[in-house]
C-alpha cells in the first residue's frame, strides 16, 4: 500500500512539497522579526509627533520671576497644535505638576516624572481605566539653572494607533500571502522546466519499450547523460547477448535435431523388416520423447524475459503476420477468422513470445476448427485480455487440467509436437499471468489469457 | 513429380532420396544453395523441400533467391527451430509449408502430396477426366471403376499429363519426370510410354484423351477437376 502511495507522487510533486514546507517554515520564521520591524518604525512615527508636540508646550513656556507661565490660551486652542486626544503636562524638577492641558484634565495617568538631566525618554503609561498611553518625557531647562527646570509630558492613547495598526498588519499579511503564491506559481514552473528532461527521458524509454527506437537519444542536460549512456550500453550489451544466445541456440537445434531426424529415417527403414519392428518402434519412440524434450526446453529458453525493460508490442501486427502463414498453410481449410480488438492494442509481453504464444494458440485453433475462429482482446482491471475461441471439438472438462500439463498431447492423429499449449503456458506464467481453458459460443474452445498491466 | 531437396546432412538427404523417390517422384538432391539453385536453373522441378540451416547462403536466402527468379513451384520448409517467428519468417520468405526435424516421413509425404495438389490446382485426392479417376494418392488409375494395369513410368506421365491438362507437354519436360537429371535419355522411349500408356486407356472403352502435338509434344485434352 505504502507502495503504491509512493509511486504515485511524482519528482515535481515531491520537491513542490519539500519547498512549500521550506517556505513556510521561512515565512512563520521571518513573520515575528517583521512585526518587530514595522511596531518599531511606528512607535519612533509616534515618538516624532509626541517630540514635536512637547516641542510646542517648550515654546509656548515662559517663565517669570523664577515662575511658570503657560498663555491662556494655548496654541492648541488657537491652532491645532494638540489635537483633542493628546495630553500635554509640565512638571518642575520636585515632581509637582505645574500645568496640564485641557484635554489632560479627565485622564488621571499614572505617570510620575523624576527630573535627572538625562534627557527625553519614550515609554508607556495606563491611567485608571487601563487604557494604554504613549508618553513623551522631555527635561528643560528654560533659564539655564535649576530652579527653572522643568519635565514637559506629552501623552496620546496607544487606541489611537489601533485601526492604523491593524491595517497595516492586514496589508503585511496580503503582501505575504501574495508574494508566497507568486513563489510557489514560480516555483512550480521551475520545478516543471527542470524535471522537463526527466519526462523526455521518459517518453524515449516508452519508444523504446515500444519497439519505436533502438536506443536513448544524446539530447539530455550532462547530469542525465552519464545514466542514459550506461542504459544504453546495457540495453546494447543485451540486445548483443540475446542475438548470440539465439544464434547458439538455433545452432544447438540444428545440430541436435537432424542427426534425430536421421535417427528417425533409420527407424522407419528398420521398421520395414517385420524382425526389427520391436527394436524399431523402441528408437522411434525413444527418438519422438528426446525431440519433444529438445523441442519444448529451447522453446523455453529462447523465451527468456528481458530484465532491462517492460515491453509493450502492437497485437495487431503481430496476429496479421501470424493469420498470414497459418492461411498458406491451411489454404484448404478456408478459416474465418474475426477479430475484436482496438487496432492500437498493446500487449505487455516481448514480441518473441507474443509470437510464440500466438502462433500455438492460433494453430491449435486451425487445426481443430470447422471454419470459424474469433480472436478478441482489451484491457480490462489491470489486466489485458486475450481470448482465442473455435468452433472446433472443444475440450472436455477432464482434460482442461492435462492439455496444460507439459508435453500433453490430446490429439495423436494431427500434427504438432505436442508441447505448444505447456509452451503458452510456461510464457504466460513467466509474466504472472493465467491461462484458462473455457467453453466458447461459437462451439469449441475458448482459451483466455490474463496478461497483468504492470 | 520432379522434386528438389535441399539438404547438407548427407545422411538425411539419402533418405530423404530413398523414401521420396520409393514414393514415386523423380528426386533431385543438393547439399547447399549455391547447387540448388544451379539445379533449378538446368530443369523443371514441381516442388522444392529445403532445410533453413543450410550452410553458406541459408535456406531462407535460398528461398527468397528462388522466388525472385520467378520461381513458382512450391518450398516446403524443413526447419530444425519450431519457434513461430522462425515459421512465419519462412512462409514470408515465399515458402508453402513447413516439417519441423525430427519428422515422420508419412507426415513429410502428406504435406508435400497437399502442396503438389494445391499448385495443380486439384485439392481433393483424386483427379476426374470424364470416365477415367486417378487416384493421387495410392498412384492408380481407373475407367468406369475399372482399374488399369499401369506401370510406374505410365503412370506417372498420365498424373503429369492430367496435373496439367490441356497444355502441351513437351517431350524433354515428361523425361524430367521420369529420370533422374544424371541419367541418359532418350526421346523414343517417351514415345514407346505413351504409346503403351493410349493402348491402355483406349482397351474397352475407347477414351483418347492424349493427343500428339506435330514437333511439340503432347496434350491431354480432357478437361480435369
Amino acid at each position: 500500500m505504502s507502495k503504491g502511495n509512493n509511486k504515485s507522487f511524482s519528482l515535481r510533486a515531491r520537491l513542490m512539497l519539500g519547498a512549500t514546507v521550506m517556505v513556510f517554515v521561512f515565512l512563520l520564521g521571518l513573520y515575528p522579526a517583521l512585526q518587530q520591524i514595522f511596531t518599531r518604525a511606528l512607535e519612533q512615527a509616534v515618538e516624532q509627533r509626541l517630540a514635536s508636540d512637547a516641542s510646542a508646550l517648550i515654546s509656548a513656556a515662559q517663565v517669570v520671576d523664577g515662575r511658570l507661565q503657560m498663555p491662556a490660551k494655548l496654541p492648541d486652542e488657537e491652532f491645532p497644535v494638540l489635537p483633542a486626544r493628546q495630553l500635554g503636562f509640565i512638571y518642575d524638577s520636585q515632581g509637582q505638576l505645574v500645568w496640564r492641558s485641557r484635554s489632560a484634565a479627565e485622564h488621571q495617568v499614572d505617570y510620575q516624572p523624576r527630573y535627572d538631566g538625562k534627557g527625553h525618554e519614550f515609554t508607556r503609561a495606563w491611567d485608571q481605566q487601563g487604557q494604554a498611553f504613549f508618553v513623551y518625557d522631555v527635561e528643560i531647562d528654560l533659564l539655564r539653572g535649576s530652579d527653572a527646570a522643568y519635565s514637559i509630558i506629552t501623552m496620546q492613547p496607544v487606541r489611537d494607533y489601533r485601526p492604523m495598526y491593524k491595517s497595516l498588519k492586514r496589508q503585511l499579511y496580503i503582501w505575504l500571502a501574495g508574494s508566497l503564491v507568486f513563489l510557489l506559481g514560480f516555483l512550480w514552473l521551475g520545478l516543471g522546466w527542470g524535471t522537463r528532461s526527466l519526462r523526455h527521458l521518459g517518453r524515449e524509454l516508452d519508444e523504446v519499450e515500444n519497439g519505436q527506437r533502438k536506443a536513448l537519444s544524446d539530447d539530455h542536460p550532462n547530469e542525465l547523460l552519464r545514466l542514459t549512456r550506461s542504459l544504453n550500453r546495457l540495453l546494447d550489451s543485451e540486445r548483443q547477448q540475446s542475438q548470440k544466445y539465439m544464434h547458439s541456440l538455433d545452432d544447438l537445434a540444428h545440430s541436435l535435431k537432424t542427426p534425430l531426424a536421421v535417427l528417425q529415417g533409420v527407424g522407419e527403414v528398420l521398421a520395414r523388416t517385420p524382425d526389427n519392428a520391436e527394436q524399431a518402434s523402441t528408437l522411434q519412440t525413444q527418438v519422438g520423447r528426446m525431440s519433444q524434450q529438445i523441442g519444448y526446453q529451447l522453446q523455453r529458453a529462447s523465451l527468456r524475459k528481458s530484465g532491462l525493460l517492460r515491453h509493450r508490442v502492437r497485437l495487431e501486427p503481430v496476429v496479421q503476420t501470424l493469420l498470414d502463414a497459418l492461411n498458406k498453410v491451411y489454404h484448404n481449410k478456408q478459416v474465418k477468422v474475426e477479430q475484436l480488438y482496438p487496432g492500437e492494442l498493446r500487449m505487455p509481453i516481448e514480441q518473441g513470445a507474443l509470437y510464440e504464444m500466438l502462433g500455438n494458440l492460433l494453430e491449435n485453433a486451425y487445426r481443430l476448427c470447422l471454419g470459424h475462429i474469433r480472436i478478441s482482446a482489451g484491457n480490462n482491471k489491470g489486466f489485458c485480455e486475450l481470448l482465442i475461441e473455435d468452433d472446433g471439438p472443444g475440450v472436455p472438462v477432464s482434460q482442461r487440467e492435462r492439455i496444460l500439463q507439459r508435453g500433453a498431447r490430446l490429439d495423436t492423429q494431427n500434427p504438432g509436437q505436442g508441447i505448444g499449449t505447456a509452451v503458452v503456458k510456461d510464457i504466460i506464467e513467466s509474466y504472472d499471468g493465467q491461462l484458462l481453458i473455457e467453453e466458447s459460443e461459437l462451439g469449441g474452445a475458448k482459451f483466455r489469457v490474463l496478461l497483468p498491466l504492470n | 513429380m520432379k522434386l528438389l531437396v535441399v539438404e547438407d546432412e548427407a545422411l538425411l538427404r539419402h533418405h530423404l532420396h530413398t523414401r521420396l523417390t520409393e514414393a514415386g517422384h523423380v528426386v533431385d538432391a543438393a547439399a547447399d544453395a549455391e547447387e540448388a539453385l544451379f539445379r533449378v536453373k538446368e530443369f523443371n522441378h514441381d516442388l522444392a523441400i529445403v532445410d533453413l540451416g543450410l550452410p553458406g547462403m541459408d535456406g531462407m536466402e535460398l528461398i527468397r533467391e528462388l522466388r525472385s527468379q520467378g520461381h513458382t513451384f512450391p518450398v516446403l520448409i524443413l526447419t530444425a527451430r519450431g519457434n513461430w517467428q522462425h515459421k512465419v519468417e519462412g512462409l514470408a520468405a515465399g515458402a508453402d509449408d513447413y516439417v519441423v526435424k525430427p519428422f515422420q516421413f508419412e507426415e513429410l509425404e502428406a504435406r508435400l502430396n497437399a502442396l503438389l495438389r494445391r499448385s495443380s490446382g486439384f485439392v481433393q485426392s483424386t483427379i476426374e477426366a470424364d470416365i477415367l479417376s486417378l487416384d493421387l494418392n495410392r498412384k492408380q488409375a481407373s475407367i468406369e471403376g475399372e482399374m488399369l494395369q499401369l506401370t510406374a513410368y505410365e503412370y506417372r506421365i498420365l498424373e503429369y499429363l492430367m496435373r496439367n491438362h490441356q497444355q502441351v507437354i513437351a517431350k524433354e519436360r515428361l523425361m524430367e519426370q521420369l529420370y533422374p537429371n544424371d541419367e541418359e535419355r532418350d526421346a523414343n522411349v517417351i514415345e514407346v510410354l505413351v504409346g503403351r500408356l493410349r493402348r491402355k486407356l483406349e482397351a474397352g472403352s475407347g477414351f483418347k484423351p492424349i493427343e500428339t502435338v506435330r514437333g511439340q509434344g503432347y496434350i491431354f485434352n480432357e478437361p480435369c477437376r
